[in-house]
């Protein structure tokens, strides 16, 4: 147990410097401007570090105090994070007006429903709301990545490389985080200690990902395409679809294959 | 353990087969085509082979053949007729995509989208994956009796007419479409 106190306490000093390059990388490459956000959320962390290890010192690591200090920090840290994730699915959508109008409404939505069902689905247990909360935050965080992906997928849309490691590190650490947090709730105090190791490890990859994603300058703005007519749409996607789902039905209808099966 | 903590599992290996599915790279180079390209490619389907393969599934060719060959020429000609309809599977699949590119282009392009075409539109995307996989794996396994092939030249001629015609009607306004974009490609990629 020692043993995994001080590893933890290596790693977490570990992340404390990686957060602050992270933060000097981008003001330094003026990436700040391009990613205020994520900046914004780079810093709330760095200040989280700073009032945890005031907190633990003051009031020591297992004080009630601490605790609710410690959990409150946390509730700004995954808000700041939810809104760099907005950032980037703003940041490769939003010059493709429509699908962005489609994609912001579904993001927003989808995490709402899973923020519910992350609740429904928990242990009535009071004591435990504030872990529940933070799971079904990350969840959210890490579905609305996956919808961004799946969107550029899907419209053929170029993610570019930093975007894509920023993506990958914020999915990975809300995904690991949602692990963690299932194991914590069922194996409390067996696997407390062993939780806060995996989870600083968990965000130090992340924080060497968002690093690299952030080594170089990137454009402030982006080119934005030139679109079409409101009626180009209206005239040609119904006809579109119709020829799509006649195509469907030939295949499905000559082949014998039932036209209603997905 | 409990039932959420099956349910968080579970979900997030969804998520993870998804999110690896997302970010995974094309196999194919040089899968996304400018939007100019794919509007301007759009009304070139297969529609103009479509005799051909009428031909080489025709009801006549298929009873003198049998008439006339040997054993193990029909037992050839089958397996070179369900070679045909693979191949023409699989352009009805290019003709499917070709179509499917088009919309998303316009959809990407267009200040307004409407969701209920966009879900539509994903929504016969499985459809069509899933009628075209059947339909291969019975082809493939030769569960797909030949003779049950030979309607396929009234549905290829009927069809033919039907798809030239509309293809035509949609390659004219893909082009009008592919000159507003193609001021797009003289602008650069759009890479993030």
């Amino acid at each position: 147990m020692a043993g995994i106190v001080t590893l933890e306490k290596a790693f977490w000093a570990l992340s404390v410097l990686l957060k602050a390059g992270l933060f000097a990388l981008l003001l330094y490459r003026k990436n700040h401007r391009v990613y205020p956000y994520l900046f914004t959320y780079v810093l709330i962390t760095l200040m989280q570090s700073a009032v945890l290890f005031a907190t633990y010192r003051v009031w020591g690591f297992e004080s009630p105090t601490a605790r609710n200090v410690a959990w409150g920090v946390q509730g700004l840290v995954i808000a700041a994070r939810a809104l760099a994730v907005a950032e980037i699915c703003r940041r490769v959508l939003a010059r493709y007006r429509g699908i962005w109008a489609l994609a912001w409404r579904m993001l927003l939505l989808t995490a709402v429903l899973v923020l519910v069902y992350a609740w429904a689905v928990s242990r009535p247990n009071w004591q435990l709301a504030i872990l529940s909360t933070d799971r079904g935050l990350e969840l959210a965080i890490a579905v609305a990545i996956v919808i961004l992906l799946l969107f550029a997928k899907y419209y053929e849309i170029a993610l570019g490389t930093t975007v894509c490691y920023l993506a990958v590190g914020l999915f990975l650490f809300s995904v690991f985080s949602v692990l963690n947090n299932t194991i914590l709730e069922t194996w409390l105090h067996s696997y407390a200690t062993l939780w806060n190791l995996l989870g600083t490890l968990a965000f130090v990859a992340s924080l060497l990902l968002w690093i690299w994603a952030v080594r170089e300058k990137q454009p402030e703005t982006l080119l934005e395409p030139e679109l079409m007519p409101q009626g180009a749409y209206h005239a040609l996607v119904p006809e579109i679809n119709d020829r799509l789902k006649g195509l469907n039905e030939q295949l499905s209808q000559f082949w014998g294959v039932e036209a209603n099966r997905p | 353990m409990s039932l959420s903590f099956y349910a968080f599992f579970g979900l997030v290996g969804i998520l993870l087969l998804l999110f690896v599915w997302a970010v995974r790279k094309s196999a194919r180079p040089g899968k996304t085509l400018p939007e100019a390209r794919v509007l301007e490619e759009c009304g070139r389907g297969h529609v103009g082979h479509l005799p051909q393969i009428r031909q080489a599934l025709a009801e006549a060719d298929s009873l003198y053949i049998s008439e006339k060959a040997s054993a193990f020429a029909v037992r050839r000609v089958r397996q070179e007729r369900r070679r045909v309809a693979l191949a023409y599977l699989s352009a009805v699949r290019e003709d499917f995509q070709s179509l499917l590119r088009m919309a998303k282009v316009i959809a990407r392009l267009s200040p307004e989208v409407v969701a209920l075409h966009e879900f539509e539109r994903v929504r016969l995307t499985l459809a069509f994956a899933w009628h075209y996989q059947i339909v291969r794996l019975q082809l493939l396994a030769g569960l797909m009796p030949v003779p049950g092939l030979d309607g396929l030249s009234d549905l290829v001629s009927g069809l033919s007419v039907r798809m030239e015609t509309a293809m035509n009607e949609l390659g004219e306004r893909a082009a009008l479409a592919a000159e507003m974009a193609s001021s797009l490609d003289r602008r650069g990629p759009h890479v993030a």
